[in-house]
């Protein structure tokens, strides 16, 4: 039952420093952009065209059917 | 006339045994138990309808030819359908909060110590000349204490596939009740202030580190521990199909219809272990005291573990995040980020206790693999 639960904290504790290390590694290899609020800056301009064009849509949709349906 | 009789002859009045009347009870009680209380109904809803189907006198669904045996045959004997679940596990799992704090794999680790414990107590009662266990069965009872179902089913059905029945039924029951099991525990181990506690927030980690993660833990496998391998194997594709982001449709498949599909044939074929030979026995009655106590024992070391590493790290971590190390994702997490709030309702531990949550995972399966090549092999 030592020699199990043992076992099991070696393995663990070997993978804990491996993921500290693998974790090192990859941050130097392959450092990631910071992600923050300014990822995508023209989304935000993006959708406001589609807004102001569905909303011009919309408008004339509801014309068109009132004025058809008077 | 004659031809009456022969018909009420092989009616299921007729030919019912006690015994077999008593397992359909029993399979009525699951299903009771999953669609009233919602007891872990994905699993118990196939479970105990194949329990009543094994049970029907006459129909031998669950022996020779009948369709149950051979879904047990094909999926369980060979060892296919828990290692397929624990693919689909993997898809599902999110290793982010395991690897933005990896000490946390020591309270999955500690939470292990239930399943040792356990198979000394299996030992002692066959000494103590109350119940007949072997080496392999006590192992195989053990397991319980991981609260995963998938990893029991998978070593049962290597070390005593003869009790896979009531330990299969055990692990999901318990599973289901870790809400109720849990917080006593937690609470007895754990002052106010402890449950106080309030951990720093975890830092962001890299989509390089969440793909590079599955592959470092099958290399340690392979270079540790290839016991362990069939079901850390299969763990680890399935989160590296999830992470690498270039096989979305598998890794959607594997996490919703595969694992769906495999989940109704593997209930069905635990419920055809559930027949009244096999099942009505002392040693049910054992198992399911000896889970309960497994899982109580690893709940206890994993509270236990996060005390000690609190008191000896510089950061501060709430004891209670410890009980997770029981796998049951997420259910464990959950239960101990609702203790947390009762203490301290601005205190959200749900993140910090999906880290020994799933460590328990691999964890348990660590576990399950050093148990079969001690005892298997």
């Amino acid at each position: 039952m030592l020699l199990g639960m043992g076992t099991v904290f070696v393995f663990l504790t070997a993978l804990v420093f491996a993921t500290r290390l693998m974790s090192l590694a990859v941050g130097r290899i392959a450092p990631e952009a910071a992600p923050g609020p300014s990822a995508d800056p023209d989304s935000t301009a993006h959708s406001k065209i589609l807004d102001s064009e569905i909303l011009a849509a919309i408008t004339a949709a509801i014309h068109r059917h009132r004025s058809r349906h008077k | 006339m004659e031809s009456m009789l022969k018909l009420a002859g092989e009616s299921g009045l007729y030919l019912m045994t006690p015994g077999e009347a008593v397992m359909i009870a029993v399979g009525l009680a699951l299903l009771y138990l999953a669609i009233a209380k919602e007891f872990e109904p994905l699993l118990l809803v196939p479970i105990g309808f194949g329990g009543i189907l094994a049970n029907i006198p006459g129909a031998g669904l669950a022996v020779g030819d009948g369709i149950l045996h051979l879904f047990y045959e094909v999926g369980i004997d060979s060892g296919a359908f828990p290692l397929i679940i624990f693919m689909g596990v993997g898809a599902m799992t999110d290793f982010g909060a395991l690897l933005a704090n990896p000490k946390t794999l020591f309270l999955g680790a500690a939470a292990q110590f239930g399943i040792f414990a356990t198979v000394v107590g299996a030992i002692a009662l066959t000494y103590g000349g109350f119940m007949e266990f072997s080496l392999a069965q006590a192992a195989a009872i053990g397991i319980i204490g991981g609260a995963d179902g998938p990893t029991a089913i998978y070593v049962s059905s290597i070390l005593a596939p003869e009790l896979l029945g009531a330990i299969a039924v055990a692990a999901y029951s318990y599973m289901a009740l870790v809400p109720l099991i849990q917080p006593p525990i937690m609470r007895l181990l754990t002052s106010e202030e402890e449950r106080r506690i309030e951990m720093r927030q975890l830092r962001h980690v890299s989509k390089g580190e969440k793909i590079v993660f599955p592959l470092l833990l099958l290399l340690m496998v392979a270079l540790l521990l290839p016991s362990a391998a069939p079901l850390l194997g299969m763990f680890c594709f399935g989160n590296l199909m999830r992470e690498c982001g270039v096989v979305e449709r598998l890794s959607n498949t594997t996490q919703n219809a595969l694992i769906n599909i495999v989940t109704i044939f593997l209930g069905l074929a635990v419920g055809s272990k559930l027949q009244a030979d096999q099942f009505l026995d002392v040693q049910t009655l054992g198992i399911l005291v000896l889970g309960m106590v497994a899982f109580s024992i690893g709940t206890a070391s994993g509270v236990v573990m996060a005390k000690l590493m609190n008191r000896l790290s510089k950061e501060p971590i709430n004891p209670l995040i410890g009980a997770a190390g029981v796998s049951a994702v997420p259910m464990a997490a959950r239960v101990a980020n609702k203790v947390g709030l009762e203490s301290n309702p601005h205190n959200f531990l749900l993140m910090h206790a999906m880290g020994p949550n799933v460590a328990g995972v691999i964890g348990s399966a660590v576990a399950a693999g050093v148990m079969i090549s001690f005892v298997g092999g």
